[in-house]
């Protein structure tokens, strides 16, 4: 869009209002169109209307060729203007739609009260604030986990056929569908931890315990960390977004009113699903993350494949396998019940859906992480 | 009489199912056209056809002079929808819902933007204590309006509502009612409304389209009501469109 400056403003007033001024009153012609798309023209040339101290103004609108509700509003809301400042004001030769039923429609004062809402209103004192919200969100989530608890009690005393197949129908999706993804990146870490520890364990002559390091980190920690998070954020954004779009559709009220628990029919077969399903990835995950510490390590460090499976076999023994395997269901818990709970807390807007899901990927990574150093701790004090 | 939306020859197929058939149906300049028709004949698909929103199988839909074509920008500035259920933005307050469109396309100071704003919410009966809230605290009925105000922000020459009086108490149905003959007369409205509110076919349509064997039957409400066809032989023929009738009748008496 170009703006005309100098001359061409000029030319554009003169489009919408020429001004004659005569002893003791202002003669205001109006023409040309008066519509929504020369708004803020018309702004500028109806303020350029400046009668003198005690002067009438006329406003002759024979010339008018078009107009509408914004057109007619400027036009209104100047003569109100002029009225409200003492000056005698009179619309002339107007065509009797537009002025007159703004006329009898509009409190103009009404309008003008309007005033933009504050966007934020200011707390009385910010620590003060954040202390309260830490502490109300505490006892919300508190509240909420031991509601959803207590019916994932009630559903697995009493499961029910629908209860299974939506768990199966969980287990395909979180489980079996991540399979491939789960397998490409702990694949690709395994490589990753074999390159780096063996440019180091070359100095040392030490090599082949590659082997060593790989076998164990990927057990131990890698496999399930990265299945979790990987699931965190494929599923974990999932179940958010799907109950706080069923919220905002009112779905879950009616499950209510038709009797249904919501927290049995949508929260349990997504929290047992993902039980099920994220062991079964950190099986899947170890597996391809010996495969890649196996492809460097034979292709590149030079130690045969005989070798590589004596050592796995030598420096690892089953309870490696097991502590990484028995973190899988505690993430799954977390990220299940965060991510729930995220979606069910949706309320009104479009904006807080996309909030809450944010909120249940974060969190359920971050809580993942603060669980594995907890067991990190937990496993080396028991020596296991 | 000219044609402000001119559908021709329009053809919607999903799968074995066909809606339209060889479809024709001319909208005029400044009248009150009423679309009925049973569910399944397709109201909304011929009203989203129209709008863009949906890819007709065949057939040509020309609104004042510009041809539609599936999502191409069509010619916002010249229509207004009045979704079922409002359809407004859930992030925005009602004021700002009503002065979105207005900050797309125009860059008139913010003072004239609110002004016209409110402007549009006082004309679709609301008072202006609303303005601050956010559409999941409102009723229905007052979403309605919302949204109606927000059709009608960028002063449009044609106005679309798929059934605005749905869901609405008969008090505030017949003020709806009132409210769209009002616009209609003030504003030289074109208004296009898919009803089954047989108070509003009565009271308000100047013509009735009914979608019946994937065409359209359109005619003024006597011409329909002379209609051999089944379909419609029913559906005015039921105890509330009868009653609906007498009203109308009452009142161009009275």
């Amino acid at each position: 869009m170009v703006l005309m400056h100098g001359r061409g403003d000029e030319d554009m007033s003169d489009r919408f209002l020429s001004i004659e001024s005569q002893p003791g009153q202002l003669l205001v012609n109006v023409s040309g169109c008066w519509v929504f798309d020369h708004v803020s023209e018309l702004e500028r040339a109806a303020a350029g209307v400046q009668p003198a101290e005690g002067a009438r103004v006329t406003f002759q609108c024979r010339g008018l060729e078009d107009m509408d509700i914004a057109g007619a509003w400027v036009l209104y809301d100047r003569t109100q203007q002029l009225s409200a400042d003492g000056f005698k004001t009179e619309l002339k030769g107007i065509k009797a739609v537009h002025v007159k039923f703004l006329q009898h429609i509009i409190d103009a004062a009404a309008i003008r009260q309007y005033q933009q809402p504050e966007q934020h209103t200011g707390r009385p004192n910010p620590v003060y604030g954040a202390i309260a919200t830490l502490g109300r969100n505490v006892a919300v989530r508190i509240e909420d986990v031991g509601r959803i608890s207590r019916s994932i009690a009630d559903g697995v005393r009493r499961p029910s056929l629908y209860l299974v197949g939506e768990v199966i129908k969980q287990v395909y999706l979180t489980g079996v569908q991540a399979i491939p993804v789960v397998v490409v990146i702990t694949f690709l870490i395994g490589i990753v931890l074999a390159y780096q520890s063996s440019g180091q364990l070359e100095q040392f002559g030490a090599k082949v315990f590659v082997v060593d390091l790989v076998s164990i980190s990927v057990m131990r920690e890698m496999g399930v960390l990265l299945a979790a998070v990987m699931v965190a954020g494929r599923s974990g954004s999932a179940f958010a977004a799907e109950l706080g779009v069923m919220q905002l559709n009112e779905e879950v009220d009616a499950m209510r009113v038709l009797g249904l628990n919501p927290n049995q029919m949508l929260i349990i077969p997504r929290v047992l699903g993902l039980v099920i399903s994220l062991p079964i990835l950190t099986l899947f995950a170890d597996a391809a993350g010996l495969a890649g510490g196996a492809l460097v390590a034979v292709g590149s460090a030079g130690i045969s494949g005989l070798q590589f499976v004596e050592r796995v076999a030598h420096s690892t023994d089953l309870s490696d396998f097991y502590v990484g395997l028995s973190k899988a269901p505690v993430f799954a818990l977390l990220i299940a019940t965060v991510s729930t709970l995220r979606g069910i807390q949706v309320r009104a807007s479009a904006e807080e859906l996309g909030q809450r899901t944010t909120m249940a990927v974060v969190q359920s990574i971050f809580l993942i992480i603060v669980a594995d150093a907890f067991f990190a701790t937990m496993f080396t004090r028991m020596g296991v | 009489m000219n044609s402000v939306i001119t559908v021709r020859k329009l053809v919607n197929r999903f799968g074995d199912q066909l809606v339209h058939d060889n479809l024709d149906l001319d909208v005029y300049r400044d009248e009150i056209l009423g679309l009925v028709g049973g569910s399944g004949t397709g109201k909304s698909v011929l009203l989203r056809s129209i709008l863009g929103l949906q890819k007709p199988t065949s057939g040509t839909i020309t609104v004042l002079g510009r041809r539609i074509e599936y999502q191409q920008p069509g010619p916002t500035r010249c229509w207004g929808v009045l979704f079922q259920a409002g359809a407004l933005l859930s992030d925005l307050t009602v004021q700002q819902n009503v002065e979105l469109p207005i900050a797309l396309h125009s860059d008139m100071p913010l003072e004239t933007r609110h002004e016209l704003a409110s402007l549009k919410l006082l004309m679709s009966g609301l008072d202006l204590s609303v303005a601050d809230k956010y559409p999941a605290e409102l009723s229905g009925g007052m979403r309605k309006r919302v949204s109606l105000a927000r059709a009608l922000a960028l002063e449009p020459k044609i106005l679309f509502l798929d059934e605005p009086t749905a869901g609405l108490d008969p008090i505030a149905a017949t003020e709806f009612d009132e409210l769209i003959t009002w616009l209609h007369d003030n504003l030289e409205l074109t208004i296009m409304m898919i009803t089954h509110d047989v108070d509003s076919l009565f009271g308000i349509c100047d013509r009735i389209a009914v979608l019946v064997d994937g065409g359209v039957i359109v005619g003024t409400m006597n011409e329909i009501l002379k209609s051999e066809h089944p379909w419609i032989r029913r559906y005015f023929g039921v105890p509330r469109a009868l009653r609906a009738r007498q009203a109308a009748l009452g009142r161009a008496h009275a």
